[in-house]
């Protein structure tokens, strides 16, 4: 019996991995379709975020049969809670990058614009962040995944700069209002990333401590 | 063992005591039963006789214990009893033995105590008068005496466990003992049980056939490992869910991760989606090659399906990785070369199909053709130059299998270079001067010549007027050092990683002047390396540049 159980814990394990490569590979793909926006990649972001879609139903069920067959107890539970949890928070991951693609699509952001903010910076330290993430979760690593909730203040930082700097380009009438915000509305969507990696840093720590910190909401 | 034994010699013991104790009991009651009848019924004679003789009086002066004698009148009432007062006593008549006696002249009857535990047994003899004597005795039941022996017995029992224990354990000791101390690594040595040798045997060539087996696998696994670990690709063989049956220490390196590895699944070492893909396909039975980056370097990955024994169904995967960094740069240095090459190539041929154009349709004036034909002249020997060199850098990079190694004294190679390239610093005004010691190498007589002329031709291309250049030969620590030193322009510090580069050139916009063929360095650099020469340079922009060739001494240099 527990023989199969482990079985399942492992294919649990293996499918959130699979699930963010997905996730990884959104925002890879977003960072792309963010620095040559002539190029669209709309349909390999969907196609990713759909298959995302699907991981995170298998996953949940999974765990809800988990729970219900197995009645774990300690360390299995919290695995399994945690993954549940983690999983909509990957899902929300793929949902902000199809909604930043589907900006880019409206053509208004010109590569050019990307010169004067930091936002391919911010962009890919969002991409390390989840790349961490996902690290510390395969690893089961908790420095990695505390080093990855300490990242937020960094990623907040980026986004307040961004919002002052656009926010002076405003005021220059010669600029395109409709391509600032949606620069902005990117920017946010990024920021949003970041706070779902967080999340997922903090459900690791409690995967491997038992202990729940901070607001995952 | 030894509580198996215990328990059925326990259980032995209980039922013998138990059975016979009953049988026992049995027997000896009933024999014990009619020795007493037939006592009673001679008391009842001897009682009757003295009754007869003496009536009363006789009874009266009767003394016995544990008998009762009673005297019955022939209507039954009591006339005499030695326990209880007559007078109390109801009629006899209707008693059995009494009834009995009176109707045939003796009779018997057994009455039980109300708690079974004794019984009374009942003797009468009718006298001549008529009137009955009858003697009672009381005897314990069989319960009675069992009961009484219970306590006993249960003693008995106990004790005889204690013993049983004791024997039990001695005897199982004793059976299993060269059981436990059997030697199973030489079966056949055992002979205590001669009942087990059959068992013995049937292990010994057990154990000898997996002995043969476990081996002839240890061979072959020694033999795997021995391949695998040495290979420089990783390796890493999959079952068909991507659980890692094999990885080795390449692999292991490259994933950083070690034994611990094994059994799970490859996603926790490489999850990237183009990877997961590939190995979604070799499941389904189709091979795939990707690259991938692992730290700034690429790893053609390839992964392919094993089939089972079964034909179609696929048994795992196995993955194949080996760094082709270096072969993609060297591709793209080729392809780089190649541009190049048709690029020089080209540049001299439009000049001169230029001038020939113009010379064949007669718009040149006489006076002006010579100038045009030099033109061509001169065009077709930097082709031939840049030809010859890219001949000499292909012979070069095919190896120095061919070449012949042989003696070479470096300050006549270097007089004749001198001596070749003179005309060309008197043009510039340059002192071109040979200094050091007469020295031996050995070497490869055209390379050498090669890297001496090169030097030389750039040290005087790119020196400034009335400038000069030295050729140095003297024996040095690490073998003999031929150095090349110009007064020239010298080369900014952060080009000079680049300059043996083919083609590459410091100041591309002058670079027709000067002429040459940017091979130039690239020649040097190789022809030192084939014959495992250390090539060294120093220069200050504006002061000149030294380049130094180490050729390591004796036979060093050739293999």
């Amino acid at each position: 019996m527990r023989h199969v159980f482990e079985k399942e814990l492992n294919q649990l394990n293996a499918d959130m991995i699979s699930m963010g490569a997905l996730c990884e590979n959104a925002i890879q793909t977003t960072i792309v379709y963010l620095r040559t926006p002539e190029i669209d990649r709309h349909e390999d972001i969907l196609s990713s975020v759909d298959q995302i879609n699907h991981k995170e139903r298998d996953i949940e069920n999974m765990c809800l049969k988990l729970l219900m067959q197995q009645q774990p107890v300690a360390r299995d539970l919290r695995t399994i809670s945690a993954a549940l949890k983690m999983v909509s928070d990957l899902e929300r991951i793929g949902d902000n990058a199809d909604d930043i693609a589907e900006i880019l699509t409206l053509q208004n952001i010109k590569a050019e614009y990307l010169d004067s903010i930091e936002l391919i910076d911010m962009a890919k330290a969002v991409d390390l962040m989840l790349s961490d993430a996902i690290n510390a979760f395969v690893k089961r690593d908790e420095e990695l995944a505390r080093k990855v909730i300490d990242e937020d203040d960094v990623i907040d930082d980026y986004f307040n700069r961004i919002k002052v700097k656009l926010a002076e380009e405003f005021k220059d009438s010669s600029k395109n209002v409709d391509a600032l915000l949606d620069l902005f509305m990117v920017t946010k969507y990024f920021e949003r990333i970041a706070d779902h990696s967080v999340n997922i840093g903090r459900w690791v720590v409690f995967m491997i401590t038992g202990t729940l910190e901070g607001n995952t909401n | 063992m030894t509580k198996r034994i215990f328990k059925y010699t326990e259980l032995i013991i209980l039922l013998t005591l138990v059975g016979g104790f009953t049988a026992i009991l049995l027997l000896f009651y009933n024999y014990f039963g009619t020795l007493q009848h037939r006592q009673l019924k001679t008391e009842t004679a001897i009682t009757a006789e003295a009754v007869e003789n003496g009536g009363l009086d006789y009874l009266n002066g009767l003394k016995v214990d544990n008998t009762r004698v009673t005297w019955i009148a022939a209507d039954g009432t009591v006339l005499f009893d030695n326990e209880a007062d007559p007078a109390s006593m109801n009629n006899h008549a209707e008693r059995p033995e009494v009834e009995e006696a009176l109707k045939d002249g003796y009779g018997e009857s057994t009455r039980y105590s109300k708690t079974l535990t004794t019984a009374m047994y009942y003797s009468a003899k009718r006298l001549d008068n008529g009137s009955v004597v009858r003697v009672a005795e009381s005897r314990n039941t069989v319960f009675a005496i069992a009961l009484g022996m219970l306590l006993p017995m249960i003693w008995i029992f106990i004790l005889l466990m204690i013993l049983t224990w004791f024997l039990s354990s001695h005897t199982a000791k004793q059976i299993v003992e060269p059981l436990n101390n059997f030697d199973l690594d030489n079966p056949l040595e055992n002979q205590q049980y001669p009942e087990l040798t059959p068992f013995l045997h049937r292990i010994y060539s057990q154990q000898r056939e997996i002995s043969v087996q476990k081996e002839s696998l240890d061979r072959t696994e020694k033999d795997f490992v021995t391949v695998t670990e040495h290979m420089s690709e990783c390796l890493i063989l999959l079952s068909v869910d991507g659980k890692i049956l094999i990885i080795n220490k390449q692999a292991m390196k490259l994933l950083h991760t070690d034994d611990s590895c094994i059994g799970r699944n490859i996603l926790f070492l490489e999850r990237r989606v183009v990877f997961q893909e590939a190995l979604k396909k070799a499941a389904g039975g189709e091979h795939s090659e990707l690259i991938l980056d692992f730290a700034g370097r690429r790893f053609q990955t390839d992964i392919s399906p094993i089939p089972g024994d079964e034909g179609n169904e696929s048994a795992g995967m196995a993955v194949l990785m080996f760094d082709v960094t270096d072969k993609e740069n060297a591709e793209q240095m080729r392809r780089e070369f190649t541009a190049n090459v048709s690029h020089e190539l080209k540049t001299p041929l439009h000049t001169i199909s230029g001038c020939a154009e113009l010379l064949q349709t007669g718009a040149v004036k006489p006076d002006a053709q010579k100038k045009f034909v030099d033109t061509i002249y001169s065009q077709a020997q930097r082709m031939i130059a840049l030809v010859e060199d890219i001949l000499t850098i292909s012979h070069l990079d095919e190896g120095a299998g061919d070449m012949k190694w042989e003696d070479i004294n470096l300050m006549e190679v270097s007089n004749k270079v001198a001596a070749q390239l003179q005309q060309q610093a008197i043009a510039k005004h340059i002192a071109l001067t040979v200094s050091g010691n007469a020295c031996q190498i050995r070497g490869v007589p055209q390379l050498v010549d090669n890297i001496i002329y090169n030097l030389v031709d750039n040290a005087i291309k790119y020196n400034k007027e009335n400038g000069s250049v030295n050729i140095d030969i003297r024996p040095g620590d690490e073998g003999t050092v031929l150095s090349v030193s110009d007064t020239g322009i010298g080369i900014p510090e952060k080009d000079i990683p680049r300059i043996f580069e083919r083609f590459y050139r410091v100041d591309k916009s002058h670079s027709r002047e000067i002429g040459g063929t940017g091979l130039g360095l690239s020649i040097v650099k190789h022809a030192a390396q084939t014959m495992q020469a250390e090539l060294d340079v120093t220069s200050q922009p504006g002061r000149g540049t030294t380049f130094k060739v180490t050729f390591p001494s004796g036979d060093g240099g050739k293999r």
